[in-house]
């Protein structure tokens, strides 16, 4: 004969119960959480892959703001750029008027003058710091990129600017040097746009007659500087795009990466909560019949 | 004349009368942990006739025999077996989720990427003072983590260490309750309540002690246990009425040495041997966790010394300590991060140290070996809950198994009391019986 103990009964109910509601507590904490791991070990590869997912997101937005930083910095190149441009072709118009053979001594040397003034605000131009204070053109001088040495300018920057990472490995350099926009070759050799402006400044300052010719010679000279600034913009231009196009390269990697935390680490709500109404269905079903059960003792009918 | 029909029937009333004893008693005890339930056997009393009195009735009633107790001797070694193999894993995995917290929930991981992040920051402007400040920042973090999970991992070591001390004074004092229980079954009549009594306290002490270590029994004729702890090689405990003394030590890597009286052995089984289980675990992890902190400090130190700190000075060591408990950041101000080459001039902007120090980090990938950490020690965790919940479920289907055999059933017992009650009154007519026959007797002659 099977014996039914008591004890064993009431041991098995309430385990069952136990287990029942330590299932549904479980279900109730991923929908409270939004999350099916509460711990490592509840899923030891998908926390893993999710501890690897949250470092890529956070070092991501490191790159997104050393980013944002280097699309700044071009940025302001590219307005820096433009403005020495347009000096250029101020002081070339200037340039045209004083070739002219109508144009007095004095009206040249007044010329001269203004060219003169526009040479100094290309020293401004050329000093201009960046967001974070340094010099724009200076490569990783910590001063400024330039010193005025009559008829020249003194390059105090380093030759070439560090890059700055953008994500997946990539770089950009958020910078030009001096050296890269003023110095151009010539027929006569190498030379650079302070010695262009300073010289012609200073021959149509001394009223000399071949200020006429030497600023036809000079037309040559101003072109050959204005091509190095336009080139200069371009390569900036295409920079600028490259820094764009990992923005949004970024940004969909992020979304990917969302994408694939949410489906490794993330509860499925709909499935969860349905899963809880099974468990509690169950649950109060076992509570009900185990109540019933209890009740079942031979002692009750004994009068 | 042979029998007496007064005494047969008085017999039959002290026959039920005691197997309503035993009734009640098996009642009362229905959630009495480790009662045992007990049975009566009753056996006729009756003589053989002697020479010449072949035609003889001579029949004297009944008499309790045995007060039988109902314990599967198989059924309980398999509940103290499987309960030894739970209590071990149960300790065990207790341990492992203590030095999975230890190391996961001290936030160590998440303050190593957020010293990477700060590093790949700085990079975007070396010369930015908060920049500076903010790798300074998450390095003391990062320090503070490790220290924290050294402090998580001693923590549960010593909560293991203490339970396994407890557990192994507990030895000693239920082998000593043992040879005295094995003293006084010696002692105890065959077949008596006392007995029974006894082996249910034996019984009991058999299980606590299983629950905490790896034991092995042998039962006497007289229900007296010998029993012997650990293995390789086992020692014996209790042995007739004389108990040895056991006892736990922490030796200097803070793993277990058990030994009875002296003579050391091996726990494969029970609390203790989870204990001892989980402790080997932590030291291996410890171990890890420390030569992290270790190389991370000297990897980071190694290329500060090949660089230029911001005022043009030679870079000087961010980290000291060699282990996860003293790691510390010893450099004071962030203008002391080498991020230019050796001989670079003060407020230089050249990175270049600062790339071969990101380099030297991505190379050694301080999060990539935490990461594998956490796996590992999560990945075990969660291997030995599932052959916890195994072991669990064959536990308490061993437990079912014996209680249904051994423990009390009330319907059973209802119909018990019933049946003895009706031999009692059946027992009181047979008395009143008799009387009413000697009433006939005297009444003859009147």
């Amino acid at each position: 004969m099977i014996n039914l103990s008591t004890g064993a009964f009431y041991e098995r109910g309430t385990r069952q119960i136990g287990v029942l509601r330590s299932h549904a507590e479980t279900l109730q904490n991923q929908i409270g959480t939004g999350d099916r791991l509460e711990r490592s070990s509840d899923d030891p590869v998908a926390a893993a892959r999710l501890r690897t997912l949250a470092r890529t997101e956070r070092l991501s937005a490191v790159d997104n703001r050393n980013s944002d930083m280097a699309q700044a910095d071009l940025s302001l190149t590219d307005q820096s750029l433009s403005s020495i441009s347009e000096l250029i072709i101020r002081v070339r118009e200037l340039a045209v008027q004083a070739s002219s053979v109508t144009v007095k001594d004095d009206q040249r040397a007044a010329i001269g003058v203004e060219i003169e003034g526009l040479r100094s605000n290309l020293l401004l131009l050329v000093n201009s710091r960046n967001i974070s204070g340094h010099a724009l053109f200076g490569g990783q001088a910590s001063g400024a990129a330039y010193t005025d040495a009559p008829p020249s300018a003194v390059y105090q920057g380093t030759p070439a600017p560090g890059a700055i990472e953008i994500g997946d490995g990539q770089t950009v350099v958020p910078a030009m040097t001096g050296p890269e926009l003023f110095e151009f070759q010539t027929a006569a050799g190498p030379t650079d746009l302070f010695t262009v402006l300073s010289d012609l400044a200073t021959v149509l300052k001394s009223g000399d007659p071949a200020g006429a010719s030497i600023s036809r010679d000079s037309l040559e000279l101003l072109d050959g500087g204005l091509e190095k600034i336009t080139t200069a913009q371009t390569v900036v231009g295409a920079r600028l795009n490259w820094i764009d196009l990992m923005s949004d390269r970024r940004a969909e990697s992020g979304e990917r990466v969302a994408a694939e935390r949410s489906e490794v680490g993330g509860a499925d709500i709909a499935v969860s909560i349905s899963r809880l109404q099974e468990t509690l269905t169950v649950l109060e079903a076992s509570q009900a019949s185990f109540v019933r059960l209890s009740n079942l003792s031979l002692f009750s009918l004994l009068r | 004349m042979a029998s007496d029909l007064l005494s047969i029937a008085a017999s039959g009333a002290r026959a039920a009368r005691g197997a309503l004893d035993v009734t009640a008693q098996n009642i009362a005890n229905a959630s009495s942990e480790g009662y045992v339930r007990r049975s009566l056997r009753i056996s006729e009393v009756a003589a053989s006739g002697g020479a010449g009195r072949i035609g003889d009735i001579s029949l004297s009633g009944a008499r309790i025999v045995e007060i039988k107790r109902n314990a599967d001797s198989f059924a309980q070694a398999e509940v103290r077996r499987t309960q030894g193999d739970l209590s071990r894993a149960n300790t065990e995995l207790g341990g492992l989720r203590n030095i999975e917290s230890a190391i996961e929930q001290s936030g160590l991981y998440s303050s190593v990427v957020e010293f990477e992040a700060a590093l790949q920051h700085l990079a975007g402007d070396t010369v930015d003072s908060s920049r500076r400040a903010q790798v300074l920042a998450e390095a003391t973090t990062m320090a503070n983590k490790f220290n924290i999970a050294s402090t998580s991992l001693d923590a549960a070591a010593a909560g293991l260490q203490f339970n396994a001390k407890a557990a192994g004074d507990d030895v000693t004092l239920v082998a000593g309750e043992l040879a005295r229980t094995n003293l006084r079954l010696s002692r105890a009549g065959a077949g008596s309540s006392d007995r029974a009594a006894l082996l249910d306290q034996r019984d009991q002490l058999l299980e606590r002690l299983s629950g905490h270590a790896a034991i092995a029994t042998s039962f006497g004729p007289d229900g007296a246990v010998a029993v012997t702890i650990g293995s390789n090689p086992p020692r014996p405990l209790v042995a007739g009425g004389t108990a040895n003394n056991f006892s736990v030590m922490v030796i200097a890597d803070g793993t277990l040495t058990f030994d009875v009286d002296g003579m050391p052995t091996e726990m494969p089984a029970g609390a203790m041997g989870g204990a001892q289980a989980a402790l080997v675990e932590l030291v291996g992890v410890r171990g890890r966790l420390n030569s992290l902190a270790d190389s991370l400090g000297s990897t980071v130190n190694g290329v500060q010394a090949n660089g230029a700190a911001l005022d043009g000075s030679p870079g000087q060591p961010i980290f000291a300590g060699t282990t996860a408990a003293d790691f510390r950041v010893v450099m004071q101000d962030g203008r002391g991060i080498a991020t230019a080459p050796a001989g670079a001039p003060a407020n230089s902007r050249d990175s270049q140290n600062l790339v071969s120090l990101r380099l030297a980090l991505t190379t050694f990938a301080p999060a990539g070996q935490l990461n594998n950490l956490l796996f590992d020690v999560s990945s075990k965790v969660a291997g030995r809950a599932l052959t916890q919940d195994a072991l669990e479920t064959i536990a308490s289907s061993a437990r079912v198994t014996l209680e249904q055999q051994s423990g009390v059933d009330l319907d059973s017992e209802a119909a018990n009391l019933i049946r003895f009650q009706q031999a009692f009154q059946a027992s009181g007519r047979a008395m009143q019986a008799a009387s009413d026959i000697f009433d006939t007797l005297l009444g003859i002659g009147r």
